[in-house]
């Protein structure tokens, strides 16, 4: 009798200690957590919340309907991921080039280094006038061009962006390559002296294991460019055409000029869904590119 | 397979000159150990062959053929280095393959040579494993399997065992003898190591400053060294002063012993291995010294004996020896003859001495 209660009375402490360290541990996290939800997560919950909210404060899907049956907003979803996903391709293979020149010595390497984060400390804005300067009809470059007898494309509010794309290019290249230099230059030099020895030339050697030994480095800057590209405002209503026009356009137009804030949610919503689809295809190319390698390894 | 010969080899930084028109032949089959302090050229010799670092003068030759100027990925050499340098996210029969799939091997042989390979270092079972799943000694078995894969015409060490402990490194070391002599492949390799050094080279050369002080097989260069330099950096050694008389020479406690060479130019003093002198307790006045410290080794006792203001090392082998206690007079037995040393060379030795 005497043994079941002490049993008992044991169990029962053993439970308000384990509460008692519960009630630690998440007081330990509120303040990283705690932070977290309360400054990214109630936003994105107000948000995606508001994105199902009439005017009047009503539960409604008719901002979804609207969205998905109106060609201007699906077609500036498909240009505003084109208008990301066309810089970062474009920027990362010049980054990633550029990251592996800066590797080695070469005299005048210093100066190049400082010159190449030039574009750094230019605002995206000031970035688009600058194309604009050069490219649009009557800029520097077809001026120079026309008495060749060379007449350039349209590049400047052209229907591919292609004046955006550039700036936004031109805009990135130093930040990948800052990005991925530093996880280049992390690699230890003799492994890839062991690669050369081994009968690898300076090509094999970027693609056989800088690039696979940097990839962490590669995809943080596929993903920040990707990112700020994809909600770049300022280049594409610059440097874009009048059609279409990528949502980050169309959310500060309703937003600010209309004060349709309820499909402002719903286009930041579906953007950022988007977004992430476009990240998990990312990720699993990359897990299929590089478990590959594993994988053909362990069997062997 | 032919030999290497270097001549002239001269690497020039801003200042400084890592290397200074060094000459050197490594016949075919034979291993060669560079041995230096650090910075005495050593690693940028071996660089200079690997094609790693470029000479900014002198040339390279593999038997008829020059080869510096070659990328390093033609030169068909294997390399080791210290830190391993294995392919991180590679298995290790990736590791292994790769400088086979480089020469384009048909994938069936890849497979053969690289089973063959691990067979030699017995790391057949880990062939699935990533480097960082090995230990340090695993790892450097796989570097050196990964270097005689490809069949090289040279081997290049870079202080492979310099990161390995004590025992390991031993019996490493003793392993990478046996397969570089079952091979046959001409190699160079460097280390600041003195013991592995002697245990694997079949010639030495001693380094300082960018430049070769002296060179010769182990034996001879640790019996008969010509520079003070190389008497204390291979092992330890007793410069004692001696007053020469004639082809005589005097000890300072009184001994008179004939030198080997007494008519070298600029003599330092002579040489005495601390393993050469014995000791055996004095009394009364008839002693030439007195033991001022003692350290007991196990395989032997070191004692530094005091005579007259010279202090003289003497280490005596073995275990059945009564230790003698500090402050006890002692008389010393030098060896039967002398060997005279000369001062460092091109006066850059004397620094260091």
């Amino acid at each position: 009798m005497t043994a079941i209660t002490e049993d008992h009375t044991r169990r029962a402490m053993a439970k308000r200690d384990q509460w008692a360290r519960n009630r630690t541990i998440l007081l330990l996290l509120l303040p990283g957590a705690g932070y977290l939800l309360f400054f990214f997560g109630l936003p994105l919950l107000r948000t995606v919340v508001g994105s199902f909210t009439s005017l009047d404060g009503a539960f409604t899907f008719d901002l979804w309907v609207e969205l998905f049956n109106e060609p201007v907003y699906i077609d500036g979803l498909f240009f505003s991921l084109w208008l990301a996903i066309a810089p970062t391709v474009v920027a990362l293979v010049i980054s990633v080039l550029l990251a592996a020149l800066l590797q080695a010595t070469f005299p005048g390497r210093r100066i190049f280094g400082a010159l190449y984060r030039i574009p750094l400390v230019v605002p995206g804005i000031v970035a688009a006038f600058l194309i604009m300067v050069m490219l649009d009809r009557g800029g520097m470059l077809s001026r120079i061009a026309e008495p060749l007898g060379i007449d350039l494309p349209r590049m400047v509010r052209d229907e591919w962006g292609i004046g955006a794309i550039l700036a936004s290019t031109w805009k990135n290249i130093p930040f990948m390559t800052l990005i991925i230099g530093g996880a280049m230059s992390a690699i230890n030099r003799d492994v890839l002296h062991a690669a050369r020895t081994l009968g690898a030339g300076r090509l094999t050697v970027l693609v056989r294991i800088q690039l696979p030994l940097a990839l962490p480095g590669i995809s943080a800057a596929v993903l920040l460019t990707f990112i700020s590209s994809l909600g770049s405002y300022a280049i594409p209503n610059l440097l874009g055409p009048a059609y279409p026009l990528p949502l980050s356009v169309h959310m500060y137009e309703q937003g600010f000029r209309r004060g349709n804030w309820p499909i402002v949610y719903a286009m930041g919503t579906l953007l950022s869904v988007a977004a992430i689809f476009v990240l998990l295809a990312y990720y699993s190319l990359i897990g299929r590119l590089t478990g590959s390698h594993a994988r053909r390894g362990s069997r062997s | 397979m032919p030999g290497l010969s270097i001549r002239g080899l001269t690497k020039a930084f801003d200042q400084v000159r890592a290397l200074d028109g060094v000459d050197l032949e490594v016949p075919d089959g034979q291993l060669v150990t560079l041995l230096g302090p650090s910075g005495c050229g050593k690693t940028t010799l071996l660089r200079s062959v690997a094609g790693i670092t470029d000479p900014t003068e002198g040339g390279i030759w593999l038997g008829e053929r020059r080869i510096d100027g070659m990328p390093p990925e033609r030169r068909n050499f294997g390399m080791v280095f210290q830190s391993y340098a294995l392919f991180p996210h590679m298995s290790v029969f990736k590791n292994l393959a790769f400088g086979l799939e480089m020469r384009r091997l048909p994938r069936s042989e890849i497979k053969q040579r690289v089973a063959q390979a691990l067979h030699l270092v017995d790391m057949e079972a880990m062939a699935g494993r990533l480097p960082r799943q090995l230990s340090g000694g695993q790892q450097q078995r796989v570097a050196l399997a990964r270097a005689i894969v490809i069949e090289p015409d040279v081997l290049l060490f870079d202080e492979p065992l310099s990161n390995l402990d004590a025992k390991l490194r031993d019996s490493l070391r003793d392993q990478l003898r046996a397969l570089q002599r079952r091979l046959g492949v001409t190699s160079i390799y460097v280390t600041h190591d003195q013991v592995e050094a002697m245990a694997l080279a079949d010639e030495i050369v001693i380094m300082f400053s960018g430049e070769i002080v002296e060179r010769g097989d182990p034996v001879s260069l640790y019996r008969r060294p010509i520079f003070r330099f190389t008497a204390e950096f291979l092992g330890r050694t007793n410069v004692i002063e001696a007053r020469l008389d004639g082809d005589r020479c005097r000890l300072p406690w009184g001994d008179e012993r004939p030198v080997e060479n007494s008519t070298i130019d600029d003599p330092a003093g002579v040489a005495i291995r601390p393993e050469d002198i014995a000791i055996s307790t004095a009394n009364g006045s008839d002693h030439h010294g007195e033991i001022v410290e003692r350290m007991f080794l196990g395989a032997g006792t070191n004692y530094v004996v005091d005579a007259g203001g010279v202090r003289v090392r003497v280490n005596v082998a073995g275990t059945q020896n009564a230790l003698i206690d500090i402050g006890t007079p002692v008389r010393l037995s030098p060896p039967k003859s002398l060997h005279l040393l000369r001062r460092g060379h091109h006066g850059s030795a004397e620094a260091l001495a």
